[in-house]
């Protein structure tokens, strides 16, 4: 799996590519906890962190535990966490277990950018 | 060959992208779509993940796999000689659960349930056997 960071206004852009699965997990997990950190340190200049998954081909419930994780660290950092583009068959196993419900998933990345520049930021400005 | 492939590997975690590769050749050597391979790749990693972490001490057990495609239906059964175990008896998770509130355990076994048609266990002799099949478009 590879994973790639893009800054763009108010937000940071993790592109995630290839087999999120049991051994990619925890790297994964990893890149996503230190980008919202990174979103949490520059105060209001990023307001969230937006997963693009259009080339995310695959995801297991070890995938599914990295987002939940990156889902909380996010909430308490008072960073919006969202998701874009998934495939089908990924869609698919994230409405099965109810984690489309948990996490805002976008359909593509325009919309997600456009909903977090129309919300306001966690610290009401 | 017919189409029937069978592979066996010890219960570690390692060797989960062997399996994943006999599960893609296959796919590719029998030209199924790639767009519905996720849920015999998530079966097999979910089924094979519960054995190594759950089953035996790491590497103790040998899992085999054996896939089946019968015209429009791939049956894929997953063996291994580690203590009797149904995951199919986990109870399912609640997925209305908030972000706060929600356990991981047993989501994979509940995915696997959702994602194929057939489901079943069996205890033969030593071995646990699970049994999962679904329809392919072809």
């Amino acid at each position: 799996m590879k994973v790639r960071l893009e800054k763009v206004p108010h937000a940071t852009l993790v592109i995630a590519e290839g087999r999120l699965d049991f051994g990619a997990a925890p790297a994964f997990q990893k890149e996503l906890e230190q980008a919202v950190t990174a979103a949490h340190a520059a105060g209001g200049q990023v307001k969230a962190l937006i997963v693009d998954c259009a080339a995310l081909d695959y995801v297991s419930s070890a995938g599914l535990r990295s987002f939940l994780q990156a889902a909380r660290a996010s909430q308490r950092a008072g960073v919006v966490f969202a998701l874009s583009t998934l495939q089908p068959a990924v869609r698919e196993v994230f409405d099965l277990s109810g984690f489309s419900r948990m996490i805002p998933i976008h359909a593509d990345r325009t919309a997600a950018l456009a909903r977090i520049s129309s919300a306001k930021s966690p610290d009401g400005q | 060959m017919g189409n029937e492939r069978r592979l066996a590997v010890k219960s570690e975690a390692a060797q989960l992208a062997v399996l994943t590769a006999f599960l893609k050749e296959f796919w590719s050597t029998a030209a199924l779509p790639a767009e519905e391979s996720l849920p015999f790749e998530l079966a097999l990693e979910e089924v094979f993940m519960n054995v190594v972490m759950h089953g035996a001490p790491a590497g103790a057990a040998r899992v085999e796999v054996a896939l089946h495609l019968d015209g429009g239906s791939l049956a894929m059964s997953i063996a291994d000689d580690g203590p009797a175990f149904d995951p199919l008896s986990l109870p399912a998770p609640d997925v209305t659960a908030g972000l706060y509130e929600r356990r991981i355990g047993g989501q994979g076994v509940h995915l696997v349930r959702q994602l194929m048609e057939t489901v079943g266990y069996r205890r033969d002799g030593a071995r646990n056997i699970l049994t999962l099949g679904r329809q392919i478009s072809r």
